[in-house]
């Protein structure tokens, strides 16, 4: 465990539902990790496994249909902790956090931006509720921001509409905006999907240097693998709603102890081996959130699947830093642990 | 923008044209004319053919279509609209007349029902699913459905002939027309106008607002820690705004226009009361006017939309 002043922000056991036409959606079903300053978190997982969920739950942005059930959500500001799940969910103590200690960017940059307001204003607002500077001194401080954002002109462009500019530019407007505070935690929901690779890139390397300059904590949502790789410093793998597997990026890159994580990372093609290079996709596909299995939930697609699996596993402390979820974690260990 | 409105105000000139060619040809395809319009159906049994074709050369109306369509173009382009053939009245002083009277009513009505159906679409939308909501949407139902004669006629038994609360028709009465002698006139007319236009407002800006809402922004703008109220009105609903401005500016025209049916059940001395009499009598001239200024106030509508749109929402270029 790490000493609690690493630490930005960690949940414990949290199970988020969502409830449509009278049946319960277990979204987030216990779900508990920690970001550290200065580091990034990368949650990886399929389409629908509660990555972007637990994203809303920190920020308490759920729809009006889903309710924080059960577990904690600490954010350790720098005037004590906060438990974020006791507050009101638009309350001034929630809004005062927003924006402002935590801020988020989504997923397409192209929708997240209103379209009739200029990207200065867009930016300025955030600067306006959470600081006591003038009109005059929000403005600079919000060229000062798409400068730093690496847009050039930044003068004449914060009078620009959002279609006016591009789709990396706004994604660099929305980080100016997310970062305007300088918040503790950074939560970027797929901040590159929408984005061609080039600016996936230069978005990447921009986030890095926020870490760095700024002691920032990133959670970063992705699917793709290599940002992983590229980004992360640890790692929580989620599959339907809880995480199977979380640890440093070393060890979970690279030793993979649950079949899920395992089962992901083989079915990546990699580039260089050639168009002979054997892709094993995941059999089956995910199961209906409202018909779950009984037991594990990864055991109707997995091959190492045994009878214990019908019953649902504990999370297990593998070792200080590495957390598993399942029953026969100890076939994949490398041979000598 | 200056010349793209220019622009736009020359293309009005064809548009009405084309426009005025086609009603003077409906005109002339209804059957009878001015003249047997105006006499008296006793007298005119006992009239010859002859006389008949006198008055008939008397009005010009002797002549082929396209020669009196010629003449009465001619005219129109020199300022003349011509005189009312029931009455004798110039149409310009008929028009200057009946006008206020018309903008009056169309004005008031116009104002409420915007201002009412903004206000209450976005509580239905904000309030989704309350009962507060559900109850709007009944009477927004039975605003749009039920025609505005039936509303006008409830309207004046109820307040009018059983409360006598309010006239029962007319804008002013001679030698009363201080604002407080004028007030109880157009209250009724106005309200029963502006319902049918308000619930349809209010159906637009409600659905307007419900999907502004639920776009992406919206939760940006709240994990900006916006407080509520401003992610709402400024984000929300100045964006649900261009929809309703484009539904407000099409209504336009017929307001202006005259509000046909509910002039002539109040008995409103206005564009819409003078229609329908124009019509009856086959006051050609009367009518030829009127329906080109209602042609005319569609055109001048859709203009303003679009600068208004513009305006409002900066993706739309005008040039």
């Amino acid at each position: 465990m790490q000493a609690a002043h690493d630490i930005a922000l960690s949940v414990k056991d949290l199970k988020t539902y969502f409830y449509t036409n009278n049946r319960c959606n277990k979204a987030i079903n216990g779900v508990s990790f920690e970001i550290r300053k200065g580091k990034t978190l990368c949650v990886v997982g399929e389409s629908g496994c509660g990555k972007s969920v637990t994203a809303s739950t920190i920020m308490q942005l759920l729809p009006a249909l889903s309710r924080i059930e059960q577990g904690q959500v600490t954010y350790h500001s720098d005037n004590g902790d906060v438990e974020i799940e006791k507050l009101e969910r638009d309350g001034q103590e929630m809004r005062a956090i927003r924006g402002s200690e935590i801020a988020m960017i989504f997923q397409d940059p192209m929708t997240a931006l209103n379209p009739v307001y200029t990207i200065g204003f867009q930016i300025g607002e955030s600067l306006k509720y959470h600081t006591n500077l003038n009109s005059k001194e929000i403005r600079e401080r919000t060229i000062d921001l798409l400068r730093d954002m690496g847009i050039s002109l930044p003068e004449m462009r914060v009078d620009d509409y959002p279609h006016q500019f591009s789709g990396g530019m706004r994604q660099r407007a929305m980080i100016a905006m997310a970062m305007s505070c300088n918040p503790k935690i950074l939560i970027a929901d797929e901040p590159t999907t929408a984005l061609d690779v080039t600016i996936q890139a230069q978005i990447f390397e921009l986030m890095e240097k926020l870490k760095t300059e700024h002691e920032t904590a990133i959670m970063l949502i992705t699917h793709d693998m290599g940002v992983v790789a590229e980004l992360a410093d640890d790692v929580a793998v989620m599959y339907m709603g809880n995480i199977v597997e979380a640890g440093t990026v070393d060890q979970v890159l690279r030793n993979p102890v649950h079949p899920y994580t395992r089962a992901l990372l083989d079915s990546i093609p990699v580039l260089g081996k050639g168009k002979d290079q054997i892709i094993s996709p995941i059999s089956g596909s995910t199961p209906d959130p409202y018909n779950r299995p009984i037991g594990c939930q990864f055991a109707p697609r997995c091959s190492y699947k045994t009878d214990v699996c019908d019953v649902m596993p504990e999370e297990v402390n593998v070792d200080k830093t590495r957390r598993v979820m399942c029953w026969n974690y100890k076939d994949l260990l490398p041979n000598g642990e | 923008m200056l010349i793209y409105i220019i622009r736009r105000v020359l293309i009005f000139i064809p548009m009405l044209l084309v426009i005025s060619f086609l009603v003077y040809g409906a005109l002339e395809l209804t059957p009878g004319d001015a003249v047997s319009a105006l006499i008296n159906p006793e007298v005119s049994g006992r009239l010859t053919e002859a006389q008949f074709n006198e008055l008939r050369e008397a009005y010009g109306l002797n002549k082929s279509f396209l020669a009196r369509y010629g003449i009465w173009l001619a005219n129109v382009f020199q300022g003349n609209f011509g005189h009312s053939l029931a009455g004798g009245v110039p149409i310009s002083t008929i028009f200057l007349d009946r006008l206020p009277a018309t903008l009056e009513l169309s004005v008031v009505a116009l104002l409420f029902s915007t201002i009412m159906g903004c206000i209450l679409g976005t509580f239905s939308a904000l309030k989704r699913g309350s009962i507060a909501d559900s109850s709007l949407t009944v009477v927004g139902m039975l605003g749009v459905s039920i025609p505005e004669f039936f509303f006008g006629l409830v309207a004046l038994l109820i307040f009018a002939l059983n409360l006598g609360w309010l006239p029962v028709g007319g804008r002013l009465l001679p030698g009363y027309d201080s604002i407080w002698d004028r007030a109880p006139h157009i209250i009724m007319p106005a309200m029963v106008l502006s319902l049918m236009m308000t619930a349809g407002v209010m159906r637009y800006a409600r659905s307007s607002m419900l999907d502004a809402l639920s776009k992406e922004f919206i939760k940006t703008a709240r994990s900006k820690g916006l407080p509520e109220w401003r992610i709402n009105l400024m984000h929300g609903f100045r964006v649900a705004l261009t929809p309703v401005v484009v539904l407000i500016g099409f209504r336009l025209p017929l307001l202006i226009g005259g509000s046909v049916i509910i002039e002539q059940v109040f008995q409103w001395p206005g564009i819409g009361n003078a229609f329908i009499a124009a019509v009856r009598g086959s006051d050609y001239p009367l009518v030829m006017m009127i329906a080109l200024f209602s042609v005319f106030s569609v055109l001048l509508a859709s203009l303003v939309i679009d600068v208004l749109t513009a305006l409002i929402d900066p993706r739309v270029r005008l040039n």
